[in-house]
C-alpha cells in the first residue's frame, strides 16, 4: 500500500501520545492501531492523537480510530485529538467521533483533561 | 417433558436471562465464545470446554476458546441449517455441538466429562439446548448491532461525501493558482473514494505534459498502469485534463471501485472544469476592463483633436459635429484658421473604429498640422499624408480624406478629395454640385500617382456640406439605409439661416429615421454657409 504516513509516539503520565504526519488511510490507520496495541490499554488513561501534520484522513483511517476509541471506552480511557486541521475536524464531527472522543488545542491541554 | 423438568427449568429462567445478557454484551465473537464457555462450565460443572467458530460452512474451524484444537476432528457438518448435537462421541468428548447461525457462520462446542464423572441428564441436555439458543440469539443481536453500526458509519460517510463535495466546490472556486487547484482536487477525490493514489495529467496542445500526483512521492506510471482505477477527463482551452484515482482501499487491503466512486470523481472533475473556466473568464473580464480603460484614455485624446468650437469667419457661418458610434471613433473633422484670411476645412474617415482607428486619426491630425505650416500645394500635402499613413497603418486600414482651403475674401475653395464620398455644394440656382476630384484614400497605395486638385468658388447664399458615410448609411429597423438621395433632398430642402441649425436638424432626421436601431457608424458633418 502506498503511503506518505509516519508516526512517533511517547508515553507520559499514563497517556500514549501519537503524533502523525501524512495521509491517514488504511496504512496509516493500521500503523496507529499497531502502536496502540503495543501498549497495555488497561493502564492507559488516554491516547492523545496529535494530527498537526496530517491534513487528510479517509474512511478506512477513521474506522481504525473508531476501533481504538471503542477499546479505550471499554476500559474507561479516552482519546483526545489535538492540532486538528479544520477539514479533519469537520470530518470527525460528521462521522460522529466526538460523541466518544474529545479534542483539545494542545498536547498539554489534552494531558490535563 | 415431565413436570419435574419444567419446574426446574422455570427456576432457571433468571439464570437464562442473565446468560443472554452476558453473551449479548460481548464485543466480538472471541469474547462471546469465551463467555459461553464460562456459562457452560458454571452450569454443568465441567472442566473441558472448547469453542470453535467458522465464518462459512466451507471454511476451517478456528478454536476461539479452549486448548483442544484437535477436537475439531469430530466436527462434521452434515446439515448446515440445523443444530447438531452428538452425545458420547468418544472417551474425552461427551457432547459435540454444531450451531448454525443466521449469517451462515457456525459455532461448535465440544464438552468433556462432568467433574463428578456423572452422565449428562435429560435436564442437562434440555438446559444445554436452551443455552445454545441463547447463544444463537446473542450472536444475532451482536450481528444486528454490527450491521447497525456499519449502517450508521456508511450514512455518516455519505453525509461526509456530500458535505465534502460542497466544500470542495467552494474551495476550488477560491483558487487562482491552477496548480494548487489541481492538487486540492486530487487530494479530495482520493479521500472521498478511499483511494491510495491519485493523478491529474494535463496535456497541452503542443503535447507538453504537466502532472500532479498524490501522494507527491509516488510514481505516475504506477498509477497509470494500475488495474484498480477510475478515470475522468475534460478539455478546455486546448488542454486535456485527465484524472485517475487508483488503488481503492479496504480494511482487508484493496477494494473495487463502485459507481458511486465514479460519480464522486466526475463531480469533482466538473467542479475543477468550472473553476478553471470561471478563472479564465475572470481574467478575460480583467483584460476587458483594462482595454476599456485604455479605450477611455484614447477616447479622451480623440476628443481633444475634435474641435470644441470653430473659428468665426467673417461673411461665413460654419458648424460641425462628431458623434462616435463607440467610445473611440474613426471619424475626424476640423476647421483650421491658416491666417491671411484662409481656412482649411477637413473631414476624414478611417476604416474601422476603436483604438487602431483612433491612432490613425491622431497620426493624420498631427501630420496635417505639421504640413499646413509649409507653403505647399494641397495635392502635395495630400501626397505626403498618404505616404505617412501608408507606412504607419496595416494593409487593411486607410483613411478617406477631404480638405478644402477657403480664401474667405474671394470665396475660392482649393479642394482635394482623397477617396472620401463626394462633398456637396448647393448653388444659388438650387443645383447640387458634387466635388470628388482627388485620388484614392490615404494609406491605400503608395505608387506615386499624384492627387488631383480642384478649385471651386462659393458665392453668397451657397452652402458646402462635408459629411462621412455614417449619415447616408445609417440603418433603420428594416435594415434600410438613410441613403444619398434622402441626404441630398434634405440638403436641398433645408436652407437654414444658421449652420448649427442645419447640423441639428440633419442629426435629428437621421435619428428619427434610425428609430431604435443602434448607431453602427460614426456621424460626422461640417456645414458652411457663405452669408455675403
Amino acid at each position: 500500500m502506498v503511503t506518505d504516513f509516519n508516526l512517533t509516539s511517547e508515553v507520559k503520565d499514563n497517556s500514549l501520545i501519537i503524533k502523525t504526519s501524512g495521509y491517514i488511510n488504511n496504512n496509516g490507520g493500521e500503523k496507529i492501531a499497531e502502536e496502540f496495541n503495543k501498549h497495555n490499554k488497561d493502564t492507559l488513561k488516554r491516547v492523545v492523537m496529535d494530527l498537526k501534520d496530517s491534513k487528510l484522513v479517509n474512511s478506512i483511517g477513521i474506522s481504525y480510530l473508531i476501533e481504538i476509541i471503542e477499546k479505550l471506552n471499554d476500559v474507561n480511557g479516552k482519546m483526545i485529538f489535538v492540532n486538528l486541521d479544520p477539514t479533519i475536524e469537520k470530518t470527525f464531527t460528521i462521522m460522529g467521533l466526538f460523541q466518544f472522543a474529545e479534542k483539545a488545542e494542545s498536547v498539554d491541554e489534552a494531558l490535563s483533561k | 417433558m415431565n413436570s419435574n423438568i419444567v419446574e426446574r427449568l422455570a427456576l432457571q429462567v433468571d439464570s437464562f436471562q442473565e446468560g443472554f445478557e452476558i453473551l449479548s454484551g460481548a464485543k466480538n465473537v472471541q469474547e462471546m465464545g469465551k463467555r459461553f464457555a464460562r456459562i457452560l462450565r458454571g452450569n454443568f460443572l465441567i472442566s473441558l470446554v472448547d469453542i470453535f467458530y467458522k465464518q462459512n460452512p466451507d471454511g476451517n474451524w478456528n478454536l476461539i476458546y479452549g486448548n483442544n484444537a484437535n477436537n475439531a476432528s469430530c466436527l462434521n457438518v452434515t446439515q448446515s441449517d440445523n443444530l447438531q448435537i452428538n452425545y458420547n462421541v468418544n472417551e474425552k468428548v461427551k457432547i459435540c455441538v454444531i450451531l448454525p447461525l443466521t449469517d451462515k457462520s457456525l459455532f461448535a462446542v465440544t464438552i468433556g466429562k462432568k467433574l463428578d464423572q456423572s452422565d449428562f441428564s435429560e435436564f442437562d441436555k434440555i438446559t444445554l439446548q436452551v443455552f445454545l439458543q441463547l447463544l444463537a440469539n446473542a450472536y444475532q443481536s451482536f450481528t444486528n448491532r454490527r450491521k447497525e453500526k456499519n449502517l450508521i458509519f456508511e450514512l455518516n460517510q455519505r453525509v461526509l461525501q456530500l458535505n465534502s463535495l460542497i466544500d470542495t466546490g467552494i474551495d476550488l472556486a477560491k483558487f487562482e493558482n491552477k496548480n494548487l487547484l489541481l492538487e486540492l482536487a486530487i487530494e479530495r477525490a482520493a479521500v472521498l473514494t478511499d483511494s491510495s493514489t491519485a493523478l491529474v495529467k494535463v496535456i497541452s496542445d503542443d503535447k507538453q505534459i504537466d502532472e500532479k500526483i498524490f501522494p507527491p512521492n509516488f510514481e505516475s506510471a504506477e498509477i497509470v498502469k494500475s488495474e484498480n482505477k477510475i478515470t475522468s477527463s475534460f478539455v478546455y482551452q486546448d488542454k486535456e485534463y485527465n484524472f485517475i484515482l487508483a488503488n481503492k482501499e479496504s480494511r482487508s487491503g484493496t477494494a473495487s471501485y463502485t459507481d458511486l466512486d465514479q460519480l464522486l470523481l466526475d463531480a469533482i472533475v466538473r467542479q475543477v472544469s468550472t473553476a478553471i473556466e470561471n478563472e479564465f473568464l475572470h481574467q478575460q473580464s480583467i483584460i476587458k476592463e483594462r482595454i476599456e480603460q485604455e479605450i477611455n484614455v484614447a477616447a479622451s485624446i480623440q476628443q481633444m483633436i475634435i474641435p470644441t468650437e470653430l473659428p468665426e469667419i467673417k461673411g461665413y457661418d460654419v458648424a460641425g459635429i462628431n458623434i462616435p458610434s463607440r467610445e473611440v471613433g474613426g471619424d475626424y473633422y476640423d476647421c483650421i484658421n491658416l491666417g491671411d484670411g484662409r481656412y482649411a476645412f477637413v473631414i476624414a474617415d478611417v476604416t474601422g473604429k476603436g483604438i487602431a482607428a483612433s491612432l490613425l486619426v491622431n497620426t493624420l491630425n498631427a501630420s496635417l498640422y505639421a504640413f499646413l505650416n509649409f507653403e505647399i500645394s494641397l495635392t502635395e500635402l495630400t501626397d505626403k499624408l498618404n505616404k505617412i499613413i501608408f507606412t504607419s497603418s496595416p494593409s487593411d486600414k486607410f483613411i478617406t480624406f477631404f480638405i478644402a482651403v477657403l480664401n474667405a475674401g474671394t470665396g475660392e475653395l482649393d479642394i482635394v478629395n482623397a477617396g472620401h464620398n463626394p462633398i456637396l455644394l448647393l448653388r444659388s440656382d438650387n443645383s447640387i454640385e458634387k466635388i470628388d476630384a482627388g485620388g484614392v484614400g490615404l494609406g491605400m497605395f503608395d505608387m506615386g500617382i499624384p492627387y488631383e486638385g480642384q478649385k471651386v468658388n462659393i458665392k453668397p447664399g451657397e452652402r458646402l456640406f462635408l459629411f462621412t458615410d455614417g449619415i447616408p448609411e445609417a440603418m433603420n429597423e428594416n435594415e434600410e439605409e438613410y441613403s444619398d438621395e434622402r441626404l441630398e433632398k434634405f440638403f436641398l430642402e433645408n436652407k437654414t439661416d444658421r449652420a448649427q441649425e442645419f447640423i441639428d436638424k440633419i442629426v435629428n432626421d437621421v435619428r428619427t429615421f434610425a428609430g431604435n436601431t443602434e448607431q453602427s457608424d460614426d456621424i460626422t458633418a461640417l456645414y458652411l454657409i457663405r452669408k455675403y
